[in-house]
């Protein structure tokens, strides 16, 4: 035992890897929200007026929401006005290549292992890097454009495509959807813009990693992917931020479009500060992730590793509007010292013959609590629905919680519901069978969770799969008592 | 509006009620209820359960008696049945029906009336102990109002030898009418008792059904509780069934829901010794319009405990059937055992099915595991057994009976089983 709390200690003790902050000259908005700080924000990003019209709209309808309280979670109240809604390095001319960004933040994405120097092409991704509230550089832009796929951060598609974001921002998650969403739309800053045409197999992983690193801002960040009929994409995320002792708000928004035989698959992998042992600092994680699929025998498919933030709080969904489209959503979310996750999914069947499929896999390890929240629901004219929900915990020491909420509403006759969920804990007979093969304990135990994961883990792209898995090693590295 | 029925009923009740402990009970039983107000959708509890079709209706909560009832009684299947018989009628005691045949004279089978004058010791004990008032609304309000209801008392070591009928009726004849009858049933250590708890309705104006039962088990006791609703025509029934268990309990609880306009069936499970033993059983076959909402929670307060869980459902027509099962293991409740599921059998377009089975848990060394089914009749056993020349319709009932008699058996008393399972296939 003695042994055990040993290990405990060295690893509360670890250092969140990401935690360094870069020394950069930031240009950001007062603190608070007001009418003038959206005019800021749009004002800086050289906005045209639709733009702003729709973000006054946002806020005027956000400021007679209150921020909702059924989460099964504590935190303290957000002090709206003390935060700073718009962050952004210093630049004065616009990047042409490069060459031109500031070498002390490609050192930081250096640092975090993201190749932002197309040399590196044996990676294979298309990075959208975004630091703070903008977009600070979009790789291998020039190959996707001679197939017809748009990359671009968020601001450049207002100005080059407004058609396409006109038609599609917002669709999906209105900004009267919820809170978060709300404000969202009022003061989003940057994100990612995806467009494949029509037939298009988009030959490379898109993926954008998120960095936060100025002092008391929020992050807000607003990414779109369409997919044109037939097409197909597969998009990463990933995000870390620096260590500090107060909390952070990420509330971003993310909308898919999957039209006629089209294919998105979204995968993230989360990684904000969680905050020190004691639940001090971290990342609240309060997104909003929502695709549709419009078009008949289209695809959705998310895929989540969480093991960072304070609280997550995130249920990514999908709506499945088009007759034999389908939905699919797998998530490890893990939970360690004092974090706290309610997360899952929604799956709204409204088309003939849907189908979805739920893997959730929650590990809660420390004083944590992991929460699993789930709708699937069958509207009256979705004609042999089908759906399969699984959704295992895992318990590591006997402080921290695992809970399970799934809501099931069924409306038609021909639909085929199951849900099945476990909870257990790492049998010690496990970890005999390995230590007697000469394993370690810690090592037995980080087996044991990849294996409970596998089935998650498995539709990671592969660099990622390897990420995710050394994550969920550190994130859980003694955390067996 | 039922909300100024039940102020004046109260401020009725309070003139002439006795000072006393009991009176300042119900008075702040109201005080809550006055402060919550009937749940709404709003309430996560409720959202999927609207009390508007009872709240906008006025109810009385007296009202004579018609010959209707005797009838009604002796055509029952649970009249059949050798027993003790506690008949209620609006709340009511009815003398002429009620009969106890228990011998043994430490037995108490009784009215609530009765045992606050000669059981004072033991209510005052035990009564409004379990079922908690705060938050609770309905709960409150029955406390607040209660009319009468069944007592029950077993000491230590002792067994009931038959079953203890507890029969409720609702006469509606003249008008809408409001019962809320009381239960409270205790069994003292190592102690057995069988129940049956049963509702009627007569009548062809609206009733209202709000009752509470509160439940102790003392060690090792075992506790029998079957539950089975019928209440006909434009009935409304609301239904909290507390038990708490002490260590090495054993506790069958099965809840037949057949018939009933709106059925809100809330079933609470306190475990608060090690080596208990708890299983929830249910049923409910709907039609036209028909809305049953079962809403339980097992609450695995201590180490190795068991609980078992099963609700299974028939729906037909554009009748609604909610299910919301809850176990909550609590911190250092370890090695507990908990399995929980619900199906569904969707037999039209037109029926919905909203269900949410809950895991909750604070312990680590635990096996609980949840499932939830919704769909039409599986199609394996359907072509097994017309691929032995067993006609459509035929097969169909059979395995449409099969799903519900396995929910039926789990009751111990086989006369009643028949009976039941008779009453099952003519509803099918």
């Amino acid at each position: 035992m003695a042994e055990e709390v040993d290990i405990i200690d060295q690893v509360v003790g670890q250092e969140y890897k990401y935690g360094f902050t870069t020394d950069i000259e930031m240009e950001t908005a007062p603190k608070g929200l007001t009418e003038d700080t959206i005019r800021f924000i749009s004002a800086k990003k050289n906005e045209p007026e639709w733009m702003l019209e729709y973000r006054l709209k946002a806020f005027k309808y956000w400021q007679g929401l209150t921020a909702p309280n059924w989460q099964n979670f504590n935190y303290p109240s957000v002090d709206y006005q003390d935060i700073i809604y718009y962050a952004a390095p210093k630049e004065k001319i616009k990047l042409d290549s490069l060459d031109q960004v500031d070498p002390e933040l490609l050192k930081t994405f250096e640092k975090l292992g993201i190749s932002l120097s197309e040399q590196k092409r044996l990676t294979g991704v298309a990075v959208d890097a975004v630091f703070d509230s903008v977009s600070i550089a979009t790789t291998f832009k020039d190959q996707l454009k001679e197939k017809g796929i748009i990359f671009c951060s968020m601001s450049e598609a207002v100005h080059d495509h407004p058609d396409l974001v006109k038609k599609y921002l917002s669709s999906v998650v209105p900004y009267t959807d919820n809170f978060f969403a709300a404000l969202n739309a009022a003061v989003f800053s940057d994100g990612s813009f995806v467009y494949i045409p029509k037939g298009v197999r988009c030959p490379m992983e898109l993926s954008t990693y998120f960095r936060i690193n100025a002092e008391n801002t929020g992050q807000f960040e607003r990414t779109l992917i369409i997919a044109d009929e037939g097409s197909y994409v597969s998009y990463l995320e990933g995000c870390t931020a620096p260590m500090r002792d107060e909390n952070q708000l990420h509330a971003a928004v993310v909308e898919l479009i999957a039209l006629e035989n089209a294919e998105i698959k979204y995968s993230t992998v989360q990684n904000w500060y969680p905050g020190d042992k004691n639940g001090k600092g971290g990342i609240y994680n309060f997104v909003t992730k929502r695709g549709i699929c419009m078009g008949d025998n289209s695809k959705i498919s998310w895929t989540q590793v969480e093991t960072g933030s304070a609280i997550t709080w995130k249920y990514p969904s999908c709506i499945l509007k088009g007759d034999n489209s389908v939905g699919e959503f797998f998530s490890v979310a893990v939970t360690n010292n004092m974090q706290q996750a309610d997360t899952g999914t929604k799956m709204i069947h409204i088309g003939k013959n849907t189908k979805s499929r739920i893997v959730s896999k929650g590990i809660s390890a420390g004083k944590s609590h992991n929460t699993y929240r789930g709708l699937v629901k069958v509207n009256k004219k979705a004609d042999k629905a089908r759906n399969y929900t699984q959704c295992d915990s895992m318990l590591i020491g006997d402080r921290s919680g695992a809970h399970t909420f799934p809501y099931i509403e069924i409306n038609n006759k021909s639909a085929m519901v199951e849900h099945e969920a476990s909870t257990s804990k790492i049998g010690e007979d496990q970890i005999f069978y390995c230590n007697q093969r000469g394993i370690g304990t810690e090592e037995a135990i980080s087996l044991i969770v990849n294996g409970f994961c596998r089935e998650v883990l498995n539709q990671l792209p592969m660099e990622f799969a390897v990420e995710a898995q050394k994550l969920l090693a550190v994130s859980l590295e003694g955390s067996v008592g | 509006m039922l909300l100024e029925t039940i102020k004046k009923d109260f401020v009725q009740y309070k003139a002439q009620a006795e000072q006393g402990e009991f009176l300042t009970l119900r008075e702040q039983a109201f005080a809550e209820f006055e402060k919550l107000g009937f749940p709404t959708t709003k309430h996560e509890e409720w959202k999927y359960t609207n009390l508007k079709s009872i709240t906008d209706k006025t109810f009385q909560s007296t009202c004579e008696i018609k010959s209707l009832v005797n009838e009604l009684f002796n055509a029952s299947i649970e009249s059949k049945l050798t027993a003790n018989f506690l008949v209620f009628v609006n709340g009511s005691l009815v003398n002429e029906l009620s009969k106890i045949i228990e011998q043994d004279n430490n037995i108490v089978i009784s009215s609530i009336a009765a045992a606050r004058k000669n059981n004072q010791t033991i209510f005052n004990q035990h009564f409004g102990k379990y079922a908690k008032v705060e938050g609770e609304a309905m709960n409150a309000l029955n406390t607040a109002l209660l009319s009468d209801g069944a007592f029950v008392f077993v000491p230590k070591g002792k067994t009931v030898t038959h079953p203890v009928v507890i029969f409720n009726i609702s006469d509606a004849s003249d008008l809408n009418v409001l019962a809320q009858p009381r239960n409270l049933i205790v069994a003292e250590e190592s102690s057995s008792v069988t129940l049956v708890e049963t509702y009627y309705a007569v009548g062809a104006n609206a009733s209202f059904t709000n009752v509470v039962t509160e439940t102790y088990a003392g060690k090792n006791a075992h506790v029998e509780h079957y539950k089975i609703q019928q209440q006909g025509g434009e009935s409304y029934q609301n239904n909290f069934t507390q038990i708490f268990q002490e260590a090495d309990t054993n506790i069958n609880h099965v809840t037949l829901t057949l018939d009933g306009t709106m059925v809100r069936n809330n079933l609470h499970f306190y475990m608060n010794g090690e080596h208990c033993n708890s299983l929830l059983y249910g049923l409910y076959v709907t039609d036209n319009k028909d809305f049953v909402d079962n809403h339980t929670r097992v609450d695995h307060a201590k180490p190795n405990c068991f609980s078992d869980e099963k609700y299974k459902g028939i729906l037909k027509d554009q009748s609604t059937a909610v299910f919301n099962g809850k176990i909550m293991v609590h911190l250092d409740a370890q090695k507990t055992n908990a399995y929980q599921r619900n199906q569904n059998i969707l037999l039209s377009d037109d029926a919905t099915v909203n269900t949410k089975p809950q895991l909750e848990i604070f312990a680590d060394d635990v096996k609980c595991t949840h499932g939830a089914t919704i769909g039409e009749l599986d199609e394996e056993p359907m072509f097994y057994l017309r691929s032995r020349g067993i006609p459509e319709n035929v097969a169909r009932k059979l395995l449409l009976n099969a799903f519900a008699d396995d929910i039926a058996e789990k009751i111990k008393i086989p006369e009643l089983v028949e009976l039941l399972e008779n009453l099952i296939d003519e509803k099918l």
